[in-house]
């Protein structure tokens, strides 16, 4: 083919990957606006190296706590994702205290409370119906804590069925 | 530092366009990270990346990471696009001062953005981010170009690796001797370690100044843009001071 031609194409590739990308960023489900409503905690799975079966469950619980610590109000299971930006349980009392963001490329949750982060989490999915979201730890032990959470509606469907 | 090309340009020229450039892009790197949670110059994971989240069905985070990769892409083809275009039509030094200047004003509009109008939302995020990725192909360009690929700033995975190749062709005595690998040693050592300085300065700085990190990178490209500016006009005036004396001398 003319090199005059190929060139030409070249540009062409260039403004098509550049539109297509805006394109999608545009219409597709933005992580920004699928998580918000009401999650109920359905699992939490550590992901460790060096740890038995029967440690790993005792880990658990005082893990749990330990994390949550900042996050008092999300004790109850039920995370909600507020259109303000807020982040509450249903019976919180504290409303507007923690602030949740979602940065990078819409893979990153961060909690605030008054400006300051409390914890960030690594979206590892988010659909219309399941989040799992994935948190670094370096408490007693180093490693990967797994919490996997189902939208409240869908929970209660499921439980409506049964 | 900018007004010279290829092989016209000095290991002195290399050295501090590699160092300079190299600290202030490890230092936007790092800020970006602590802000965005996003890097800024690690396009070969931003590859990497780019395939694990199509291969997951992420098409929204897929396409925003290939808008970013665009984005360097076309800061890197703009400043290869001045360079080349620039000549003949006005001088070599304001050719590769343009892609500076444009650096310094993304990188200014970042920080001017944050101070003042950031809600802290995906799209800014996305769109900020952006800004800094083609920041940081206009220099990445500017750079290779101009020294016919020697220096590359951000390219510390190809840096690491010819510096590996460097140290085992130290192995051989001879080349310990060679003044072209020990130069080209010193210039990839320079700019690894000013890239390391650069990060942990705006990581540190990031503590102190926040978004004062965007601005101290702006005044680094400014001392960029300026210095032959500066030296030009300092050879002028010693030349004039010549001319003058010779023509005392003369009459």
């Amino acid at each position: 083919m003319n090199r005059d031609v190929l060139v030409k194409l070249n540009y062409l590739l260039v403004a098509i990957l550049l539109v297509g990308a805006s394109l999608v960023i545009r219409h597709a489900e933005n992580p920004e606006r699928l998580i918000q409503g009401e999650w109920i905690e359905k699992e939490w799975r550590l992901e460790k190296d060096n740890a038995t079966v029967v440690e790993e469950s005792q880990m658990q619980s005082e893990l749990k706590r330990e994390i949550l610590r900042n996050v008092e109000e999300l004790h109850l299971g039920i995370w909600k994702f507020e259109e303000d930006g807020s982040l509450t349980s249903a019976s919180s009392t504290q409303n507007d205290a923690i602030e949740w963001f979602i940065k990078g490329r819409g893979h990153v949750l961060e909690l605030r409370r008054e400006g300051k982060t409390i914890e960030s989490f690594q979206i590892q999915q988010i659909s219309k119906t399941k989040l799992v979201l994935h948190l670094n730890f370096d408490l007693q032990v180093k490693g990967i804590i797994e919490i996997v959470l189902e939208r409240k509606e869908q929970s209660d469907q499921y439980a409506k069925k049964i | 530092m900018l007004r010279k090309y290829s092989n016209h340009r000095t290991q002195s020229d290399n050295v501090k366009l590699g160092a300079l450039t190299a600290f202030s892009a490890g230092m936007v790197n790092v800020a970006s990270v602590t802000v965005f949670f996003a890097f800024t110059s690690n396009i070969t994971g931003y590859y990497a990346v780019l395939a694990q989240e199509i291969s997951k069905g992420n098409w929204y985070q897929g396409a925003v990471v290939l808008l970013w990769v665009t984005l360097f892409f076309l800061g890197s083809f703009l400043s290869n696009f001045v360079i080349i275009q620039g000549k003949g039509r006005w001088s070599q030094y304001i050719s590769h001062a343009i892609p500076v200047i444009l650096e310094l004003l993304s990188i200014l509009f970042v920080g001017i953005y944050l101070e003042f109008f950031y809600q802290n939302s995906l799209k800014e995020t996305e769109i900020l981010v952006g800004a800094l990725l083609f920041a940081m192909g206009l220099q990445n360009g500017l750079t290779a170009s101009i020294s016919n690929s020697v220096v590359k700033t951000t390219h510390l995975t190809g840096l690491t690796t010819d510096l590996a190749i460097l140290v085992s062709m130290f192995s051989k005595r001879e080349n310990r001797h060679n003044k072209a690998l020990v130069d080209k040693f010193h210039l990839l050592l320079s700019i690894m370690m000013s890239y390391v300085a650069g990060g942990l300065f705006g990581g540190v700085g990031y503590l102190y100044l926040q978004n004062g990190v965007f601005y101290l990178t702006c005044a680094i490209l400014l001392i960029i843009a300026l210095y032959d500016f500066y030296k030009i006009g300092r050879i002028r005036r010693i030349f004039e001071r010549r001319k003058k004396e010779v023509l005392v001398q003369v009459h």
